[in-house]
């Protein structure tokens, strides 16, 4: 096996033209994945991002977070910026994994592994974060809803890599809330998780309302339905029972070694109602 | 056996193993790279049950750096392992019984090379029908496991009876039954199994291993492979965790078949997670069946029950488990009229053994469910009506012994009884936060202490004064971890009156060492510390009696030893323990001494179908608290107090007691909120430890240990053995608390949250309904 460690963008494009090369942005998925093809590897090329400075920091420019894709959770975890900014991201990154895993994964990693139990996607969609993709042809953006495709699926073309996220600071939104729901209290696999957004009028009725759930389906998924019930109601178990349903009849779990798909429903819609005692 | 007994509490003594561990230095079994290294590997095709047609290794041999490819026909000797029943093949010749089993042994000059080439063998197998619970195994006519036994898939049935159990359940007023359902667990050791093996050109078999019975594995490792056991040399340094999980060939007969092939090269072999999981050995699933008659006052009057243990496709332990779990289903209590009948049954599913808690695990889910039912049904405290029923000393307990030995079960439920956590209950659980609810629970427990009447507990423990005046503690019970022989270190350095750093400690070699059993049981410091201090008896009148010539003394009671000296208070003159040591010649410089365990006297005519190791005199006892909260919205359960009082005669020191009773309660939570091998067919779902969850820091409370004040006056400064009793409480425990919640009593483990949040929406069933 084969690993580059380019500096510049010029020279990562390089290496990707290598027949075989794979990006290695942390490598706590494809790294595992790798293992369990022992002996299969031999001509393979892995590319590691982490010495290219461009695909590092965060800054704020008119209220958008910029987030380098190589950067690692711990990393964004202790960014004064992004724990300000960006509560709901950081509420996530605190539960992904363990302390081993969030120094090694990237945000940018958790992307492109576009799993639907990634920790970092459901307040992703829910604060409508925009990916940049960039390539020797330039850089181009997208929303993360339209980026991700399916499980392991994403819009990358061949030669292109996820260089920032582009995360829109939720302002106005006065409360933030990340649960997840996983088979013990670290180094857990998501078995339902919810980000919620909810912006409410002085009188505490919903003026906006954004849902994003993972792991109960093929991507993260909003649920429109479940946010408009939501709009102009204050959040008492009353009110957000509908809402739940209308989670529940949203989402399309599997069965898998974690959990079944009927619990994962039934808490898809659970853990909306955890609102009620919030705030 | 009478001993001085010195005043409590004993000073914290640092342990031997510390410092090399925290700094890494401490060499395991794994951590061996011996220059000229051969590497070992096992092919297993992963089919649960099968005819072998053949297996092909021609693509295999063509591969650089394969040295060997081994298949059944290359091994010599019975070709079975087994520690008691001998019935698993090294290498697999006509049949797979479950998905584990090898069917090739590769030699390679690299790790790389190894992995090549196990992926090029293939097996021409024939699929046979498999059975994968023992409801379906003891099914007339099912797919056999073994062939030509009489007894079909059963491995072993045996009842332990007591009175007249039926007679008396159709008189009881209260009546109620139960079942409970246990699943598989894995060990999760550290270190996985391995070990290092090199055939000696004088024919001499030698291997360092992971392994908790370095002595045993010589007969089984020459059984299997037909070599002389005096021809096999075990080494057994530090283990990085086994539970049980070592005990009994993992690695060493294939290791020992390699080094065979191989002469003068050493030879490796080091499972990984993947293989660990799919081949080692497992606790058994059970299922158990109750029914518990009691007296309108809480009494309890009689208990029947039926225990199914799943042994898997071999034997292994899986009778001796069985009977120790049935030896222990009627819980510590007292109970007149018992019916127990075990079951240890033969599947395709991976082979179960040893593990922490053996057997007893899973029976203290089904009495201890049985007493938290009966409590309901009264409408009485469940720790009143444990205390009501509780064993006491000169008990006869539910097996039909007479407990002579220390019974201190009473002390634990009181400690639990004016403890905080349980008088504040109510109020803790009314204060609950919104969406939550609160729920405590309560166990008692117990765990036999050694290897039971018929298998004789001995162990034989060697000491030398070396020539510099310190010790060395010739080990012969492996340390996996639980700290024995830093306990082994302690008792000298405290018997003998010498420094701790005056001691130093040999880990087990069976040429250095003396055969004294496995390190299981809960016997490791009563045994060997007995026979170890029995060693410093006569250590100490050899050492007087030598210094008396030089210091021209005719009474040794004039003499005393004090650290790295002999002393005479009386006169002031001393005598330097390195004098002594350069004195003597090595043969003096030498105590040995054996120490057999204690069995029941007039044991019962029962459990007669047990060939050894029934019934036991010594038991360790606990009562344990968990207060409980569980999410109503998700079904998590989050621990937030645990307690645990436990009996384990007199305490050697503090420290490793209550390591021991925390590392049990770690693992028994583990076992009760989310510890499963899942199986498919036979074959392992979980076999990554991000599929196989053990609980993380975050998922454990702050265990609160407490000791109670007792002794056992057998044991080496009053100790019981304590490594297992804290393993049974959890599961138990915490089903308790859930019950209290939901109103129904869990029938099955583990306690996932799924199976909470059904509970929580289920109507309560389990009111009053006398």
């Amino acid at each position: 096996m084969n690993v580059r460690l380019p500096v510049t963008l010029a020279e990562l494009f390089a290496a990707l033209e290598e027949p075989g090369a794979r990006v290695l942005a942390g490598g706590t998925d494809l790294l595992v994945q790798l293992r369990s093809r022992a002996g299969a590897h031999g001509s393979q090329t892995l590319v590691g991002l982490e010495r290219i400075r461009e695909l590092q920091g965060i800054t704020a420019t008119d209220g958008v977070i910029r987030i380098g894709a190589a950067e690692t959770h711990a990393s964004i975890l202790e960014n004064r910026l992004a724990r300000s900014r960006l509560p709901l991201l950081t509420a996530a990154l605190a539960e992904l994994g363990g302390p081993a895993i969030r120094n090694m994964g990237t945000i940018g990693g958790n992307a492109c592994t576009a799993s639907p139990a990634g920790d970092s996607l459901p307040p992703l969609y829910a604060l409508e974060a925009e990916v940049e993709l960039a390539s020797r042809q330039g850089l181009r953006r997208m929303a993360i809803s339209g980026f991700i495709q399916g499980p392991g699926r994403t819009s990358l073309e061949r030669g292109e890599i996820l260089s920032a996220l582009l995360v829109p600071q939720a302002k106005g939104f006065d409360l933030h809330h990340f649960e997840k729901v996983g088979r013990r209290s670290a180094l857990a696999i998501a078995v339902v998780s919810l980000a919620a957004l909810i912006r409410r009028d002085p009188s505490g009725r919903v003026l906006e309302a954004r849902l994003a759930l993972g792991s109960v389906g093929p991507t993260v998924l909003r649920c429109p339905e479940a946010e408009n019930l939501l709009t102009g109601r204050r959040l008492t178990l009353a009110s957000l029972k509908p809402a739940a349903a209308a989670l529940r009849r949203a989402v399309t779990p599997i069965d898998d070694v974690r959990a079944t798909a009927a619990y994962r429903r039934q808490v898809a819609g659970n853990l909306l109602l955890r609102l009620a005692v919030l705030a | 056996m009478p001993q001085s007994i010195p005043p409590r509490p004993s000073p914290p003594h640092p342990r031997a193993d510390g410092l090399a561990k925290a700094c890494g230095t401490e060499r395991y079994a794994a951590d061996l790279y011996p220059p000229g290294l051969v590497w070992a590997g096992a092919f297993r095709p992963g089919v649960a049950h099968a005819r072998v047609r053949a297996v092909h290794t021609d693509r295999a041999q063509a591969v650089p750096g394969v040295i060997r490819v081994l298949t059944a026909k290359d091994v010599p000797g019975t070709n079975l392992q087994g520690i008691v029943h001998k019935d698993q093949p090294v290498l697999c010749e006509d049949k797979v019984r479950h998905a584990g089993d090898p069917v090739a042994l590769v030699l390679a000059e690299s790790r790389e090379a190894l992995v090549r080439v196990l992926g090029l063998i293939t097996a021409d197998l024939e699929p046979l029908p498999g059975v994968f619970t023992p409801e379906e195994a003891l099914k007339p006519g099912a797919p056999l496991i073994h062939d030509g036994r009489p007894q079909g898939n059963i491995l072993l049935r045996a009842v332990i009876a007591k009175g007249r159990a039926a007679q008396a359940l159709r008189r009881c007023p209260v009546r109620l039954t139960g079942v409970f359902h246990l699943p598989m667990q894995d060990h999760g050791f550290l270190e996985t199994q391995n070990g290092v093996a090199l055939l000696t050109p004088d024919g001499v078999l030698e291997m360092d291993v992971s392994t908790q019975a370095p002595f045993r594995d010589r007969f089984e490792i020459g059984h299997a492979l037909g070599l002389s056991p005096w021809n096999i040399r075990i080494r057994a340094p530090y283990l990085g965790g086994a539970f049980g999980g070592k005990d009994g060939a993992t690695v060493q007969c294939l290791l020992g078949l390699a080094a065979m092939n191989v002469p003068g090269r050493p030879v490796k072999m080091v499972w990984d997670r993947e293989e660990c999981f799919l081949a080692g050995y497992k606790r058994h699933p059970a299922t158990l069946r109750y029914t518990l008659g009691a007296e309108a006052d809480g009494r309890l009057t009689a208990l029947r029950c039926r225990l199914v243990y799943d042994t898997g496709a071999y034997a292994h332990l899986g009778g001796e488990v069985m009977e120790l779990g049935l030896e222990h289903a009627a819980g510590p209590y007292r109970i007149e009229h018992v019916r127990l009948e075990g079951l240890a049954v033969y599947t395709n599913n991976p082979v179960a053994g040893a593990m922490r808690g053996f057997g007893v695990a899973q029976a203290s889910f089904g009495f201890e469910g049985m007493m938290d039912a009966l409590a309901r049904r009264l409408d009485m405290d469940p720790l009143e009506l444990r205390l009501k029923n509780a064993l006491r000393p000169g008990d006869v307990n539910p097996a039909g012994v007479r407990l002579t030995s220390s019974v201190g079960l009473v002390e634990c439920l009181e400690t639990v009884r004016t403890h905080p956590l349980w008088t504040g209950r109510r109020q803790w659980e009314a204060q609950a936060p919104p969406l939550t609810r609160r729920g405590v629970g309560l166990a008692a427990v117990f765990n036999a202490m050694g290897y039971g009447r018929g298998l004789p507990d001995m162990a034989v423990a060697k000491l030398e004064l070396l020539e510099d005046g310190r010790f060395r503690v010739y080990s012969s019970v492996a340390d996996m971890g639980q700290g024995n022989a830093s306990a082994y270190a302690q008792l000298v350095a405290q018997d003998l009156n010498q420094d701790a750093g005056a001691v130093e400690l040999l880990q087990p070699d069976t040429e250095r060492c003396h055969p004294s059993g496995s390190s299981s049981a809960g016997r490791t410091t009563y045994s060997f510390g007995n026979a170890l201090l029995k060693a410093c008896t006569a250590m100490r009148v050899k050492l007087l009696s030598r210094a008396a010539m030089v210091l021209m003394r005719d009474e040794l009671t004039s003499l005393e030893l004090a650290p790295g000296r002999v002393v005479h208070p009386a006169s002031g003159r001393s005598l330097a323990l390195a004098d002594l040591g350069r004195l003597l010649s090595r043969d003096d410089r030498v105590c040995v001494a054996e120490f057999l365990m204690p069995v029941a006297q007039d044991p019962p005519k029962t459990g007669t179908a047990f060939p050894i190791g029934f019934p036991h005199l010594f038991f360790s006892y606990a009562a344990h608290l968990a207060r409980v909260e569980v999410d109503e919205l998700t079904g998590r359960i989050r621990v937030a107090d645990y307690l645990a009082a436990t009996d384990g005669g007199r305490v050697l020191d503090p420290q490793r007691f209550h390591q021991q009773i925390e590392g049990g309660v770690a693992q028994g939570l583990g076992y009760a909120l989310m510890e499963e091998v899942a199986l498919d067919q036979g074959r392992i779902l979980s076999d990554t430890l991000s599929t196989y969850l053990l609980p993380t820091s975050l998922d454990l409370p702050d265990t609160l240990s407490l000791a109670v004040d007792g002794c056992e006056d057998t044991g080496p400064r009053g100790l019981k053995g304590v490594g297992e009793v804290g393993m049974n409480g959890p599961l138990p425990c915490l089903a308790a608390a859930l019950a209290s919640i939901t109103g129904q009593r869990p029938d099955r483990a583990p306690l996932t949250p799924e199976r909470v949040l059904r509970a929580l929406n289920r109507k309560p069933r389990l009111r009053k309904q006398a």
